[in-house]
């Protein structure tokens, strides 16, 4: 059995890759992607304890962590594509307006 | 329970019945509201003289409250009662009597002449008269100061009756101004007296003069002086009120606003200066003399403004064109007299020639009414002269009046005048300079008082006539003759209720109003005044056993010299303004030593800078000091906002930096890293 730290540590490397990716990134179609990445390395870790415990939950919590994630990307695309039509863009920088 | 007592507060609804009704339903009434404000003022009277009738046969005085409009744990009652007393009882039954022939006298000054607005002005009377007669009966202070401000409010809407024009809109806003000046210290004074003993009332064992008294002779009644000692915290508090009563009973320097009320209708102005308004300010005092007779300082404050306004105002009365001018001036002088009797030491003196001078007043006022609906509405004397055998009834109703206003026996005011001087002239050779100089005063003024009086009626009614309206002036008739007559009559005869000097003389027991005064409340009679002034105030009398029959013979002697003076000047046929040879005296007096010219100066000259500068402080000290603080927090503000770029980036680095600086924290505090 593969002892549990590797998947902490894949879980830590993905959830850094996301940051990186949202820290970096303009375009909001990576934003999204990126979220997604952070979501999954939450995602490892429940399944990755869930193992390690023996106890199902997390395992059932992952499934739950996966039907949000795609409703939540129905919604991110929405916004993208709003963003795109009020900006002729999809760089979340521009959109700036309603700020003070 | 006696029922005449308990219909007292009927004495004061009826009036405000007469109010709704003629406010209400006048248009569709034959005489405009002039039939129920007889019918109610006629009741008002008849309830009167019953309750007078039966405090006579010896049921005691009644007090009452009737309602009681808050209250609360620990806190003082505010109430609304009812206090009979011979003093109130009386009041009561002039203030009627007047509001009554004043409504008939209305009929005729008012409906015959077809004026606009008859409605509103027989509602302006009624409720006139039921703030009065409310007035009279209280039975605590701050009763008193609101039927106080009614009266001043009805004296506003009638004053202003002929809204129209100019003049007495704006003398009806400088009488309710001036007025409302004075109360502003009433105020004062009745939110002390509570604090002070926690009661107003007037009556009672803990009455506030009772609590006052008591205050004074031992140190275990509790109440808050404030610091001060109690005798000069009572005299701080009688001189607030005594502010209310300046403004009210135009004393001065708070006399001014009475003259300009003459661009009121006549019968109003015989309403304010006998019985309503300007009597409420000397009743107030003699209904709380018990408190003023403690302090010796008010009370010579109170006779020396009494006696110097008596004097101030006669000189003024000399010089005026108009007829209503003379008779405001002299009003103002007579308050002075009453005054100077209360300050004095004359409750009952005071009380007296308060009576009187309601009915010679009114006489006068409503005969020089009468002269100016005979002249076409022209109030200038100069413009009359030989009335006397147009207008009989006038002219000998009005020589009652003046007779009885000038002094001369066996009319009214002879012997009300003469008792007040009596009182001061007694009390001051005890060694009171300040009564003796009010006496001083008052004396001068007698002479003045017969002059100006008589220079009146002789330019009015006597000489040829001057115009041709004094050849053929309009006729009057009964609804004004009637009142005359009988204000003539009781002008006459008053007097004799309280003749001292001829008690004096026979030894008969004939001074009513003495003995009338006499009963009542334990804390409000006569006897415990003089008590009260003996060991307080320490009036005592002199050692001379003077008799009243002197004094007495030295001011009929001045106000006679007064009228014949006044008759070798002006009873000629074709008389020539003799005040005229005084110059520029003459331009002072008329100008009324340029009292309004001061006050306006003050008004606008140097409140209106003092005002300025508040306005600059509040402005730019005040307000400057927040707008100072607002501006740092808005200056922060600005450069903070910075932070929010707008763009989801920085906001995640900042989320970013937030959690990592949160993680260190808690890492360095938890010993993470050791």
């Amino acid at each position: 059995m593969v002892p549990p730290q590797y998947y902490l540590l894949l879980s830590a490397a993905l959830f850094c890759i996301g940051l990186f990716g949202i820290l970096t990134r303009q375009n909001a179609l990576l934003f999204l992607m990126s979220v997604e990445l952070m979501l999954n390395a939450a995602n490892i870790n429940l399944v990755a304890f869930s193992l390690v415990w023996g106890n199902i939950t997390g395992q059932t919590f992952g499934l739950f962590t996966m039907a949000l994630a795609a409703a939540e990307v129905a919604i991110g695309i929405g916004i993208v594509l709003v963003l795109y039509r009020n900006f002729d863009d999809v760089d979340v920088t521009n959109a700036t307006t309603m700020r003070w | 329970m006696v029922l005449a007592f308990d219909l007292t507060p009927v004495i004061v609804l009826l009036p405000v019945l007469s109010f709704v009704i003629a406010l209400f339903a006048g248009d569709y009434l034959p005489w405009g509201g002039a039939e129920v404000g007889i019918a109610a003022t006629t009741g008002a009277l008849g309830l009167s003289l019953w309750v007078a009738l039966t405090l006579a046969i010896g049921s005691g005085p009644y007090h009452q409250t009737v309602y009681t409009w808050a209250s609360g744990l620990d806190a003082v009652n505010l109430t609304f009662g009812v206090l009979i007393d011979p003093l109130s009882s009386m009041m009561l039954i002039i203030v009627s009597l007047v509001a009554l022939l004043i409504h008939i006298f209305s009929l005729g000054y008012m409906n015959d002449e077809g004026e606009d607005g008859i409605p509103r002005y027989y509602a302006g009377l009624g409720l006139f008269s039921a703030s009065m007669l409310g007035f009279v009966v209280a039975d605590n202070l701050l009763m008193a100061f609101m039927f106080f401000e009614l009266v001043g409010l009805c004296s506003y809407l009638l004053i202003g009756f002929w809204f129209r024009e100019s003049g007495p809109s704006s003398a009806a806003k400088k009488a309710f101004l001036v007025t409302r000046f004075g109360d502003y210290f009433f105020l004062l004074g009745v939110v002390a007296v509570f604090a002070t003993f926690g009661t107003a009332m007037f009556v009672g064992e803990s009455s506030f003069p009772a609590l006052a008294e008591a205050a004074i002779n031992t140190d275990q009644v509790a109440v808050n002086t404030f610091g001060f000692s109690p005798q000069s915290w009572f005299t701080i508090l009688g001189l607030l009120v005594l502010g209310g009563v300046i403004g009210k009973s135009a004393q001065f320097p708070l006399h001014t606003w009475l003259p300009d009320a003459m661009e009121g209708p006549t019968p109003v102005s015989a309403l304010i200066h006998a019985a309503t308004m300007v009597a409420a300010g000397v009743y107030l005092v003699a209904r709380m003399y018990g408190f003023y007779a403690i302090s010796p300082d008010a009370l010579a404050i109170i006779a020396f403004v009494g006696g110097f306004t008596a004097l101030f105002a006669a000189s003024m009365g000399v010089v005026k064109r108009e007829i209503k001018q003379v008779l405001a001036y002299s009003t103002i002088s007579q308050y002075g007299y009453m005054m100077l009797g209360l300050g004095g030491g004359g409750y009952v003196a005071a009380t007296f020639h308060l009576m009187t001078h309601a009915f010679f007043k009114a006489l006068l006022f409503l005969g020089a009414g009468s002269v100016i609906i005979a002249m076409h509405h022209t109030e200038d004397m100069w413009e009359m002269g030989g009335l006397k055998r147009k207008l009989p009834v006038t002219y000998y109703t009005f020589l009652a009046g003046s007779l009885a206003l000038s002094g001369i026996i066996p009319f009214a005011g002879f012997w009300s005048k003469d008792e007040v001087l009596f009182e001061a002239l007694l009390h001051g050779l005890d060694g009171n300079t300040i009564l003796l100089a009010a006496y001083a005063m008052g004396l001068l003024a007698v002479f003045l008082t017969g002059f100006y009086t008589f220079r009146m009626v002789f330019l009015t009614f006597h000489g040829k006539p001057r115009t041709d309206a004094a050849r053929s002036p309009h006729t009057i008739r009964w609804n004004m003759k009637l009142p005359l007559v009988v204000l003539g009559i009781l002008a006459a005869t008053v007097g004799l209720l309280n003749m001292t000097p001829v008690a004096e003389l026979t030894g008969l027991q004939i001074e009513f109003i003495h003995q009338w005064l006499k009963h009542g409340f334990a804390g409000l009679t006569t006897e415990h005044y003089e008590v009260l002034l003996h060991d307080y105030a320490g009036y005592g009398v002199a050692e001379l056993h003077l008799s009243p029959l002197l004094p007495g013979a030295v001011s009929l002697g001045l106000a006679l010299s007064g009228a014949l003076a006044a008759r070798h000047l002006y009873s000629v046929p074709e008389p020539v303004e003799h005040t005229a040879k005084l110059g520029r005296a003459k331009t002072v007096l008329y100008n009324n030593y340029y009292q309004d010219e001061y006050q306006v100066w003050l008004a606008t000259g140097l409140t209106r800078s003092v005002s300025r500068i508040s306005n600059k402080f509040d402005q730019g000290i005040i307000d400057g000091l927040v707008n100072a603080i607002s501006s740092v927090s808005l200056f922060i503000g600005s450069r903070m906002r910075r932070i929010q770029t707008g763009a989801v980036n920085d906001y995640a680095v900042l989320l970013t930096l937030g959690l990592t600086a949160l993680l260190l924290a808690v890492g360095l505090v938890g010993g993470w890293f050791v």
